[in-house]
């Protein structure tokens, strides 16, 4: 089977994301944090007339905060009917990626295990396909019990 | 007009206009099976439906057309040209008859027979004559009423929406662009006729999304009836409220958590006729559904008046399937055990049946609701019924906010919820501070005050004195002073619902896109109150007697039939579960009825022997007060009242309190602080201080000794006392105060409720509480 693809670097991990769950890709300029909400919602932003609710995709991965300087990617995914955008730090390409991803075998970090569906071959590189409404769940156990 | 009516009306004539085309291609090709098959369905759909709406006319011509094209479809008729054409008319008729119904004017019946009748003519081979009939309407028909109605996607509507929000946002980047460029009066006219024309344009698409939540009712009779037959229960229906207007997209979305909770109503709570009778409840149950607004969200609640919620059960259930502990489900509150209903794979049916209780639970409406923002509350009594509240947003349609800033941030708050806006340091406002939370007093009224910066974690710049307190009232009925750095603007706002996520923070109703095009949180007042702890008893506390009290303190009592018949009352608070146990749970063990109960053993009240029901059991209220647990046998649950915190005291400490009047009896309220004191170890009485009284005084040894034994002194008198070191001593004002033994505090009382001279210090006899206070300041300074 031959997919539709974005690829997206976060951090230095380039992921995939089946192309046909993006709405498209926007560049973000100002975030209205959202107090009080779990540290991965980032906040929200405009696009056009509608509400992004921005994920800070690092930390639903889990490896830290998403760098908030100058002007910020995001991908946008419609999940629930809810709009999100998911901040990566560069949107490389889209490329037609045959086959299913395949199982990761390596050990992954929780959060990138938890976000992660597969392995899938670019261009002779492994790329993490990553699955946009486990990103937007946030990390799988709760700040609560992390910081305890 | 009837909502059903005008469903059908909207229908008919949506299946008309293409039903047009499809007689003409029939008659070409009358052994066109499709396209007959489509006319019998038309005839055949108009038929059912006026015969629920009650339209005979149309029903005698759509059952004259649906016969003879039956005829055809059988094969026992030809389609002839004088058949097709008969078939027209009556489809004719049936077009001008259903724009009559929506002009609401009257249609002669003149030519209906006729019609009829050309129906019934077999292959006439006079053309003419049927042909006649059909283009030559016997009645002139006037100008079809223009139909003023059409259906619309409701995508149509939303991109609509979109569209005119981006038009505003555009609107306003144009208007920013003109002010950097200064004035120029004709450029500015027209944007001015722009904007008002933008403005109009939003308000009437908004319009177009609202809808009376009637159409969402008009469905429940129907099923009420079909479940409640089919389940053999007998089921009075009270709806109100039917003109609440709210989203239509709103609508769609409690449409489908509205039906399972009255299914769930008819199925699980009202019970059958015979149980109902038994229970002394008529034998017809009531389902109540109300809408109602309050503020930006629309309540519905469905109230039945059956069995109620068996939080026990529902415990027990969570406990069988893993979802709760046991220690966890011993120290549930009542509100957490009925929360229960609403977890994942729950259902306290025994059985399932085919209504409800097939695995969509509580659990899903729960989730539908709160997608959009919603709320669900549940409210049950066992044996009284239950009471679910939906709580939803009028959102996605425009509504009047305020918009303040807190820090660097923007937020907004529905104008609806403001009572007032006032400075800090305005002239008749004082902040204070009350423990560690401040409290305005805004006119004489204190107003709890919750400093949102702080609630929220942002930072203010305003110093608390120069803030603005938003006075508020949420839906749940709190008022509070929200405390904010200043006042933005009003603004009217579109608002959408949150992200789950944000949504879970419980402090907001939604986002919402202002004209600058940055996105705002609306607030929520009811959900600041409850973060903040606000409670609605303590918010608004009178600060002066005159102030008009319009809430009486209520505490919720349990009235219950003791062993010995007589109906007896209970704060409660304390009652943690009704139980049956089994009799031989029950032993006179080490001085005492112990009831051995979950592994433990706990002290049993109530009755000096037990009597065991038919089925050898006996049924227990289990009281707690956080550490310790005891029983009380009771024959039967009487009813939940909400009574007075008052009662007239009894003399004597013991099990019963005092005495209380339940509408007109008198009850008895069970002592409970005295249970547990008997439950534990008690104080051992030498152990206890002494309070000397005066033995010559007959008031002092009749009246004021057990107030003085219930405040937890050993009583001796004056005359007898052999120990009076640090002992306490009462004596009346009127007698010279003797010398004070070492350490030993005196407490006169006065007979007057004036001080005078003479009685300087002392306290008036009948006050109760600084007696109380008195011999409670003595025992501490021992």
């Amino acid at each position: 089977m031959e997919t539709l693809r974005l690829i997206a670097r976060i951090g230095d991990q380039r992921v995939a994301i089946p192309a046909d769950q993006v709405e498209s890709v926007v560049e973000i300029d100002a975030i209205t944090p959202v107090p009080l909400a779990a540290p991965h919602i980032a906040g929200l932003a405009a696009l056009r007339s509608r509400v992004l609710t921005i994920i800070d995709t690092y930390a639903a991965l889990e490896i830290g905060r998403s760098p908030r300087e100058g002007l910020l990617q995001a991908i946008v995914v419609t999940i629930d009917h809810h709009l999100y955008g998911l901040l990566v730090d560069e949107v490389v390409d889209v490329a037609s990626i045959p086959g299913e991803p395949e199982p990761v075998h390596a050990g992954l970090s929780r959060g990138w295990a938890h976000a992660a569906c597969g392995l899938v071959e670019h261009d002779g590189h492994a790329l993490l396909q990553l699955d946009p409404a486990r990103i937007v769940a946030g990390p799988a156990v709760g700040p609560a019990v992390l910081a305890a | 007009m009837d909502e059903l009516l005008a469903e059908f009306i909207a229908e008919t004539r949506e299946t008309l206009e293409p039903l047009a085309g499809e007689i003409v291609a029939w008659e070409r090709a009358p052994d066109d099976r499709a396209r007959l098959d489509g006319i019998f369905r038309f005839v055949h759909t108009v038929k059912g439906s006026c015969g629920f709406l009650d339209l005979p006319r149309l029903e005698r011509l759509s059952h004259a057309a649906e016969g003879v094209l039956a005829e055809v479809r059988e094969g026992s008729r030809r389609p002839d040209k004088a058949l097709v054409s008969a078939v027209l008319a009556i489809i004719d008729r049936i077009g001008e008859l259903v724009e009559a119904l929506a002009a609401d004017v009257p249609y002669s019946e003149h030519g209906d027979e006729a019609l009829i009748l050309a129906l019934e003519k077999r292959s006439a081979p006079d053309e003419a004559d049927a042909s006649s009939l059909a283009m030559a309407p016997l009645v002139p028909a006037g100008p079809r009423a223009p139909a003023r109605s059409i259906r619309l996607p409701v995508e149509l509507l939303d991109r609509m929406m979109a569209g005119v929000s981006d038009m505003v946002l555009a609107r306003n980047e144009l208007s920013r662009r003109l002010r950097e460029r200064g004035n120029d009066g004709s450029v500015d006219a027209a944007f001015e006729r722009l904007s008002t024309c933008v403005a109009e344009m939003r308000e009437s698409i908004t319009r177009t999304r609202m809808q009376r939540i009637d159409g969402l009712f008009s469905a429940l009779p129907r099923m009420v009836r079909d479940l409640s037959s089919e389940l053999g229960k007998q089921v009075l229906l009270a709806i109100d409220g039917g003109d609440v207007e709210l989203d239509r997209e709103m609508i769609e979305m409690i449409r489908d958590p509205l039906t399972h909770i009255v299914r769930n109503a008819i199925d699980h709570g009202i019970e059958l006729p015979a149980e109902r009778q038994a229970a002394a409840k008529p034998a017809a149950g009531t389902l109540r559904v109300d809408a109602r607004q309050s503020g930006n969200q629309i309540l519905i609640e469905i109230a039945d008046d059956g069995r109620g919620i068996d939080d026990e059960r529902l415990v027990q259930k969570a406990i069988g399937s893993g979802l709760v502990t046991r220690e966890r489900a011993a120290t549930m509150t009542r509100g957490e055990r009925l929360e229960l209903i609403f977890s994942a794979g729950l259902s306290t049916a025994d059985q399932v049946t085919a209504v409800s209780g097939r695995g969509v639970g509580m659990d899903v409406v729960r989730a539908n609701v709160e997608r959009i923002g919603g709320t669900v509350d549940i409210d049950t009594q066992l044996g009284r019924g239950c009471r679910l509240t939906l709580r939803v947003p009028m959102t996605l349609t425009i509504i009047p906010a305020l918009t303040f800033s807190v820090g660097s941030e923007l937020f907004a708050i529905p104008r609806g919820a403001i009572d007032e806006i006032v400075r800090a340091s305005g002239g008749s406002v004082v902040v204070e501070r009350v423990g560690n939370s401040p409290v305005a007093r805004i006119r004489g009224e204190r107003v709890p005050v919750v400093l949102l910066g702080e609630l929220l974690g942002v930072e203010s710049h305003v110093d608390q004195a120069r803030a603005i307190l938003v006075v508020v009232r949420a839906s749940s009925g709190e008022r509070y002073a929200l405390s904010v750095d200043t006042v933005q603007d009003h603004e009217e706002l579109v608002v959408k619902p949150a992200a789950p996520a944000i949504m879970a923070t419980g402090v907001y109703a939604g986002t919402t896109l202002p004209d600058n095009g940055r996105p705002m949180l609306l607030i929520d007042p009811a959900g600041v109150a409850q973060i903040a702890g606000v409670r609605a008893s303590d918010a608004a506390l009178p600060a002066q007697s005159e102030a008009v009290v319009d809430v009486v303190e209520t505490v919720p009592t349990l009235l219950f039939r003791a062993c010995d018949d007589a109906v007896r009352a209970i704060r409660l608070g304390l009652v943690e579960r009704i139980e049956d146990v089994a009799s031989s749970a029950v032993a006179d063990v080490g001085g005492r009825l112990r009831l051995s109960h979950d592994g433990r053993i706990v002290p049993l009240f109530g009755c000096d022997v037990v009597v065991p029901d038919k089925y050898d059991r006996v049924r227990v209220l289990l009281l707690g007060d956080g550490t310790n647990e005891i029983a009380y046998v009771i024959r039967e649950v009487v009813d939940i009242h909400a009574l007075s915190p008052d009662c007239v005291p009894v003399s004597e400490p013991g099990p019963i309190a005092g005495v209380m009047l339940v509408d007109g009896m008198q009850v008895e309220l069970i002592d409970c602080f005295w249970l547990f004191a008997q439950a534990c170890n008690p104080i051992a009485s030498a152990e206890r201080p002494l309070c000397l009284l005066d033995s010559d005084d007959p008031w002092m040894r009749d009246v004021l000794r057990p107030i003085v034994e219930q405040a937890g002194y050993r009583v001796a008198y004056s005359g007898d006392a052999s120990e009076r070191a640090g002992a306490v001593m009462i004596l009346s004002a009127d007698r010279a105060a003797p010398a004070p033994d070492e350490g030993g505090t005196v407490i006169r009382l006065r007979a007057n409720a004036e001080e005078n001279g003479r009685s300087a210090g002392s306290i008036y006899r009948y006050d109760r509480s600084g007696l109380i206070a008195a011999l409670a300041a003595a025992q501490g300074g021992r």
